[in-house]
């Protein structure tokens, strides 16, 4: 006679493998962007409502619970974004008859992409800020 | 006096057990005793009635695969000494699949699996045997070796949640076989395995948790082969799309 015993899954399955809760802090890194985006968009409507409104909020930024908030924001997206990059060449392979890019070549070339993109995005922020002046 | 290690061994008898539970061994340790040999000393020596999978004794045919600890392994390429000194030494059946009988699990939705992503060399026509071999180079070769090192020990099945939560997932080893045969120069069967790529079930159940390649006992990297997937899943539907628009019938 048959009778399978079926496992089920339980609900602390991601907590019971240092490879899962590692997988689980990388998706995680997906609550402090929510946080960072939804301040943004507070910070839109307020601009919408006229100057005071955005001064105010402006002034807000300034306590240091949002502070830290921001820093572990930053933080979580460094973090992503490392990680992420490092998987790259596992996924993005190119080997064909006529191109061959070596793993760590893709990887460099995202690494550089990245810094690029962001040391650029703050020189334009700082352009702007200055040129407001 | 010898020294003597304790084996915690799940047991599920379906004639009389409701659901699995745990029995203590002692067998006596040796410095090149694998977790298999244990099991089997259990076997001849203890308990005939323990029920465990094996054949090979040497990493090849995919069956001893179990719970060691917690993590999948290969009963036959762990060791006792790897656990010399910790607390415990648990054995259980691979997680996410039903056990049939204490370390014996029921894989074959995993073979299922295997099957439906056609894993042969697909030829729009076949070329007559007198023709000769299908060739290719080294290189060529090279692009799909390691994806096809794959034994079907199904620990990676074992350490996928995405399977665990929803078991027509086609899992780890069964899309990198998909991909295995895609990446073949002599293959010609990719466009058909697209449609399981992009299934409910295909690729993008995967979450890249990756301790599927963790685990693997052959260096197989199914995250990676999975991931590939979804690339070659993105390709095709903006050749799709691109179709569709410009009017043509979509493939
Ligand atoms: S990919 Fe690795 S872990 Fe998965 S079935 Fe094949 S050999 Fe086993
Ligand atoms: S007995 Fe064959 S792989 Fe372990």
């Amino acid at each position: 006679m048959r009778k399978p015993y079926v496992q089920r899954q339980r609900a602390d399955w991601w907590l019971r493998n240092p490879a899962y809760r590692r997988y689980m802090l990388r998706e995680a890194t997906a609550l402090p962007l929510l946080f960072y985006t939804l301040l943004l968009m507070s910070g839109l409507y307020q601009f919408t409502r006229g100057e005071a409104a955005f001064l105010g909020w402006l002034e807000l930024l300034r306590n240091p619970w949002l502070l830290a908030l921001h820093g572990v924001a930053l933080a979580a997206a460094l973090f992503h974004a490392v990680t992420w990059i490092a998987l790259v060449p596992k996924i993005l392979v190119i080997d064909t008859d006529r191109l061959r890019v070596s793993p760590t070549v893709v990887k460099r070339l995202h690494q550089v992409g990245a810094v690029v993109c962001n040391v650029g995005l703050l020189l334009l922020v700082l352009l702007l800020v200055g040129g407001g002046r | 006096m010898t020294e003597t290690v304790t084996v915690r061994v799940q047991r599920y008898r379906p004639e009389e057990d409701q659901e699995p539970w745990a029995q203590s061994f002692e067998v006596p340790y040796s410095e090149d005793l694998s977790i298999l040999d244990a099991l089997n000393q259990i076997k001849d020596q203890q308990d005939p009635t323990l029920s465990h999978r094996w054949s090979c004794r040497m990493a090849i045919c995919g069956s001893c695969g179990v719970m060691i600890n917690g993590e999948p392994r290969l009963a036959c390429k762990t060791f006792l000494r790897d656990y010399r000194g910790k607390d415990a030494l648990e054995v259980r059946a691979l997680d996410n699949f039903p056990i049939e009988r204490d370390l014996v699990s029921d894989i074959s939705g995993f073979i299922d699996h295997l099957e439906t992503v056609q894993p042969w060399l697909i030829r729009s026509d076949e070329q007559p045997v007198s023709a000769g071999a299908y060739r290719q180079t080294p290189e060529q070769m090279q692009r799909y070796a390691a994806f096809s090192q794959c034994i079907n020990c199904g620990l990676c099945y074992a350490a996928c949640p995405q399977f665990g939560r929803d078991p027509a997932f086609l899992g780890p080893a069964a899309l990198t076989l998909a991909q295995r045969y895609n990446l073949d120069s002599r293959d010609e069967g990719a466009s058909q395995r697209m449609n399981w790529l992009n299934a409910e079930a295909g690729v993008w159940s995967c979450t890249f948790v990756g301790y599927c390649s963790q685990v693997c006992p052959k260096d197989v990297d199914p995250a990676a082969a999975i991931n590939q997937g979804k690339v070659a899943s993105d390709i095709n539907y903006a050749v799709n799309l691109f179709n569709i628009l410009r009017g043509k019938d979509d493939a």
